[in-house]
């Protein structure tokens, strides 16, 4: 920018097309890497190691368990929906990868595309029941998540049983915790997956589809959109997701334990919106929603670095979203 | 002569039933579900439950149908309010921490109840005036009320008057029958208020109740505190049945609340719900674990059971809605 030579109608351009690059949508996601940005200098300051390599690689690993279930959330909220059935879908797969493998190297391309398959089963059940049968989507998964927990819960005696006691074969364990250039391969899957749906989302007719649906369902529907079809595929992606989510978390801990998945369901709420993803649908970006993961993990990682008690650290994080919610999630016609 | 009565009898009877066709699908629900537990009960004990089983049952059903009615309004409002639990988390941590006679009773009842309301209060604010979408303001003051109830009570512990026990939930004499007639008492006067209309005239179309002169944030603000409120009475009844603290005892309510309504038939859209239909959900949801359990069921499976009875019940009530709407 040459400052004082410019004519002013390139001055007038120069806005049009500022305007254009920085929309709302736009300008959240980048509100929510300031905000990582800060949180990590605020650490930085508190605790030395906060913000070394370690520190962050440490938050970057724990962050992408959210980073995953959060993806899958956020397709569904982006056409007005909700997964309330990431919980014990998380669990079960968590279950179902070292039930079928038994911790067996040659078995663990067969459990985990079972597990994964899994989650694309249940989603697709959600994605019926909201889409077929106009199930309210807060009804259908909450249901689901029941089924699931049940389900899960019975037919391993209440995770008793000998093959439950297995662990993630460890393929799948150096996969996930193993290093790979200093850095857990679980962030190399947590960049693909990014990479992945970042295209998906910008450069695809099923994005556009999407973003249609979440603004008017009618009108998608007028256009020429299978909307029920439509939604069956992406309760099925937020299903994948969170199978997806409970293979890496039962590779990071070992083993499958009980209520794995119950910090997730509110978590993947929290990221998608601290992204800038509208809960009504419609809007919102991508990395916005990497961004909200990352600060609710950090958030976490900070408020331990400071010895605050868990009663402390439950208010702060509530006031936290709170006031991050305050600054840019306001909603017209929210309710 | 008498066939003009008859129609004018017939018209608003049809008209009843189209309208409150999920209610009534929960009161069904509700006579199979009781149905099935008198008579798995008797297969297996060889006589009738007496009256201290039946109590016992609308005891255990108590907390979930007040923390119910409040968030039956709440979601009239086309609202939901993930926060109850904290509240009720809180109100137990009050209740056996500050409890020690009939007179620390009956004050610490009273800010209980306080409590609540304001906590309804500051989730009304932040949906009503600051325009933040329900359930994340409740999914953040849940965090908070969660971590207030483990600052007033660090860990489960305390004592529970036997006072508040005897008043609120004693098996021995019925008195929890005349809690749930309150309990729809209660409904039936605030749906006769003005309050009562605004919140259900918000719910059913935020533009029209303006133009008519509604407080469209007042009446949402209204619902929150009244769901805060009504909340923190069920924590007191919760606190009553199990006469020791635990600062978690709140958290399972979060999602029963939610299932109770809607099984109750009430519809996500806002402004139509019962709180009947609530209490109806609230009694089948306690009812399912003792059916489950004298039908021999591994209580394991028990969550399955749950789920699948609220997605049938939902799917059930649309169905009814769509019969109800085309044979008008």
């Amino acid at each position: 920018m040459s400052g004082a030579e410019t004519p002013v109608t390139t001055v007038g351009r120069g806005a049009a097309v500022a305007s254009w690059i920085w929309t709302p949508d736009r300008r959240k996601v980048v509100f929510a890497w300031v905000a990582v940005v800060v949180l990590f200098l605020i650490g930085g300051f508190i605790k030395s190691g906060f913000a070394s390599g370690t520190g962050i690689t440490t938050i970057l690993l724990v962050a992408s368990f959210t980073g995953f279930v959060a993806t899958g959330q956020m397709f569904v909220i982006l056409v007005g929906g909700i997964d309330l059935s990431i919980p014990w879908v998380l669990n079960a797969a968590g279950l179902l990868l070292v039930t079928t493998s038994l911790g067996q190297d040659d078995h663990a391309l067969v459990a985990v595309l079972l597990t994964l398959g899994l989650g694309l089963v249940i989603g697709a059940l959600n994605g019926i029941g909201v889409g077929y049968f106009g199930i309210s989507a807060v009804v259908m998964t909450l249901g689901m998540n029941g089924v699931m927990q049940g389900l899960t819960l019975g037919l391993t005696g209440g995770m008793t049983c000998d093959r439950c006691t297995a662990s993630a074969p460890d393929v799948v364990r150096r996969a996930v915790v193993g290093n790979a250039l200093g850095v857990p391969g679980d962030l190399f899957i947590w960049l693909g997956v990014t990479a992945l749906v970042t295209f998906i989302l910008s450069a695809t007719v099923f994005a556009r589809r999407t973003y249609a649906l979440g603004s008017n369902e009618r009108a998608s529907f007028l256009a020429g959109i299978n909307v029920k079809r439509l939604t069956v595929v992406l309760y099925m992606l937020s299903g994948l997701f969170a199978a997806l989510a409970g293979i890496a978390l039962t590779a990071f801990g070992g083993q499958p334990t009980l209520g794995l998945g119950d910090p997730y369901l509110l978590q993947s709420v929290a990221a998608v919106v601290i992204g800038g993803v509208s809960i009504l649908g419609g809007r919102g970006l991508f990395l916005g929603v990497i961004a909200g993961s990352i600060i609710l993990v950090a958030l976490v990682t900070l408020l331990q670095a400071l010895n605050i008690a868990d009663s402390g650290r439950d208010i702060l994080y509530g006031v936290v979203i709170l006031a991050i919610l305050l600054l840019y999630g306001r909603e017209q016609n929210a309710r | 002569m008498s066939l003009t009565r008859q129609t004018a009898w017939r018209a608003p009877s049809r008209h009843f039933v189209a309208q409150n066709s999920t209610t009534l699908l929960a009161l069904v629900i509700l006579v199979f579900s009781v149905v099935a537990y008198l008579v798995l009960y008797y297969q297996s004990l060889g006589h009738f439950p007496d009256q201290y089983d039946l109590t016992t049952i609308i005891d255990t059903a108590l907390p979930l149908a007040w923390v119910g009615l409040g968030q039956t309004i709440v979601v009239v409002t086309r609202g939901l309010d993930l926060s109850v639990g904290g509240v009720m988390s809180v109100a137990v941590a009050l209740a056996a921490s500050r409890m020690h006679d009939v007179g620390t009773m009956i004050l610490w009842c009273v800010i209980v109840l306080l409590v609540g309301a304001f906590a309804g209060f500051v989730n009304g604010v932040l949906v009503a005036y600051a325009k933040l979408a329900p359930i994340l303001v409740t999914l953040a003051t849940l965090s908070i009320f969660e971590g207030i109830a483990l600052v007033v009570l660090p860990q489960p512990g305390g004592q529970i008057p036997v006072g508040l026990t005897n008043v609120l939930t004693n098996p021995g004499h019925p008195y929890a029958l005349i809690y749930l007639f309150l309990i729809l008492g209660i409904w039936s006067v605030f749906r006769r208020t003005s309050l009562g209309t605004a919140i259900f005239a918000t719910g059913n179309d935020e533009t029209a109740a303006t133009a008519n002169g509604i407080n469209v944030a007042r009446a949402t603000l209204a619902a929150y505190v009244l769901s805060g409120l009504f909340a923190a009475v069920a924590g007191l009844f919760v606190a009553a049945q199990t006469t020791a603290g635990d600062p978690g005892a709140g958290n399972p309510f979060v999602l029963t609340s939610i299932a109770a309504v809607f099984l109750g038939g009430a519809t996500i859209f806002g402004g139509r719900a019962h709180a009947l239909g609530t209490v109806c959900g609230a009694l089948v949801l306690t009812l399912i674990v003792s059916v489950l359990f004298y039908a021999n069921v591994n209580q394991l499976y028990q969550a399955m059971y749950e789920g699948l009875l609220l997605i049938l019940a939902v799917l059930l009530g649309i169905l009814v809605g769509k019969l109800a709407r085309t044979s008008r």
